[in-house]
């Protein structure tokens, strides 16, 4: 068996059924890091994130003979792992998150702008500076609550398409979009009230 | 249009999923209006900013206590596929009984008895069997057919959701 036939979808599921070593090597080389880093940004608790790992290989294991194909191998494991990761959080109690609604933008009442937006777009231009900038996004991002976390993470950070994250999470695309909207929403307006301070500090 | 509609527009408008004379539309807003332009250009760069936000790596110590763990669970796998098999199929009929039991018994939460109605009456397979189950008798045997299709029902439900009440 040669490693790269194992990058195929569907020959490594074929040799997962069979029970092949090296096949369960390439899923583990494959899939480790991506499933620890969602279970992060779900869980934001490295131990929770651990065991949520170890639980979606488990799953992965047992449902690979059952998995139809009808999408991605990979959204199958994003699904398998955003679910090991919510199971983990219901019933525990939730950590302080902040209301979104506070950072969503205000308008008079015939739906002007209730004070004039600033442009701060063009100053952070610089590459190294929106480095810094997603490290400051991903600390706001911890503050929101899973539901719309979850959805801003694989849209906006992974990069999926609407339609897949849909998939992933269960939900309407016109959810989907939502969710991410808001988010975004909430994004502009931490960044600007954190580049305004800066600016002053 | 104002500048409160172009903004609850505005993911639709710069993913090029918007309709030309809607787009047309808060084109001609957003040239008159300069809090719009700025507002437009934040929301894109905050999108594109957040393509550097980079997941938390795997601790080196993480990685390879879960890679042992995974060898170890992956070979107890090709050992014993056919427990698996059994188990996954035993489990899968389990949760089944349970949705059956907890439809028969009005325990479902109200967005899966709405889900679980819709699929009623759009599959002809199911809908048949759960009408027979509507007068409260215990569950009969499911047909496999039907358990499958059960089970490829609750695992494109919306993780995290309680589904029913225990």
């Amino acid at each position: 068996m040669h490693a790269e036939r194992l990058l195929d979808d569907n020959i490594l599921l074929e040799e997962l059924r069979k029970g092949s070593s090296e096949a369960v090597e390439a899923l583990f080389e494959r899939f480790h890091g991506k499933i620890y880093g969602l279970a992060m940004s779900i869980l934001k608790n490295e131990s929770d994130a651990e065991e949520a790992a170890q639980d979606v290989f488990l799953t992965v294991f047992q449902k690979a003979h059952t998995f139809k194909g009808n999408s991605a191998l990979y959204s199958w494991i994003y699904r398998i792992c955003v679910n090991a990761c919510l199971m983990r959080l219901r019933g525990k109690r939730r950590q302080e998150t902040v209301s979104i609604e506070e950072f969503m933008p205000v308008f008079t009442e015939d739906g002007m702008h209730a004070s004039p937006v600033g442009d701060w777009s063009k100053e952070v231009e610089r590459k190294t500076l929106d480095k810094e900038l997603g490290t400051v996004i991903k600390k706001f991002t911890e503050d929101l609550s899973e539901k719309y976390r979850v959805v801003f993470v694989l849209s906006d950070v992974e990069g999926l398409s609407n339609e897949e994250t849909a998939q992933i999470l269960g939900l309407t695309v016109p959810a989907v979009k939502s969710r991410l909207h808001r988010a975004r929403l909430y994004l502009r307006e931490q960044l600007s009230r954190y580049l305004r301070e800066g600016k002053t500090a | 249009m104002n500048c409160k509609e172009l903004v609850y527009l505005l993911g639709d408008y710069l993913d090029g999923s918007m309709e030309e004379h809607l787009r047309a539309e808060l084109d001609t807003h957003i040239e008159m209006c300069e809090s719009c332009i700025h507002f437009r250009n934040t929301y894109d760069k905050t999108r594109i900013i957040c393509r550097q936000v980079q997941l938390n790596e795997i601790p080196e110590e993480f990685r390879e206590r879960l890679r042992s763990f995974v060898t170890a669970k992956g070979g107890e796998y090709s050992r014993e596929i056919e427990k698996y098999r059994r188990m996954a199929a035993e489990d899968r009929r389990k949760q089944v009984e349970s949705l059956l039991r907890a439809f028969r018994e009005q325990r479902l939460s109200p967005s899966l008895t709405l889900l679980f109605d819709t699929h009623r009456d759009r599959c002809e397979k199911c809908g048949a069997f759960i009408r027979t189950l509507n007068g409260g008798e215990e569950a009969k045997h499911v047909p496999l057919e039907i358990e499958e299709h059960l089970a490829e029902f609750l695992d494109a439900l919306p993780p995290g959701e309680e589904p029913f009440r225990a």
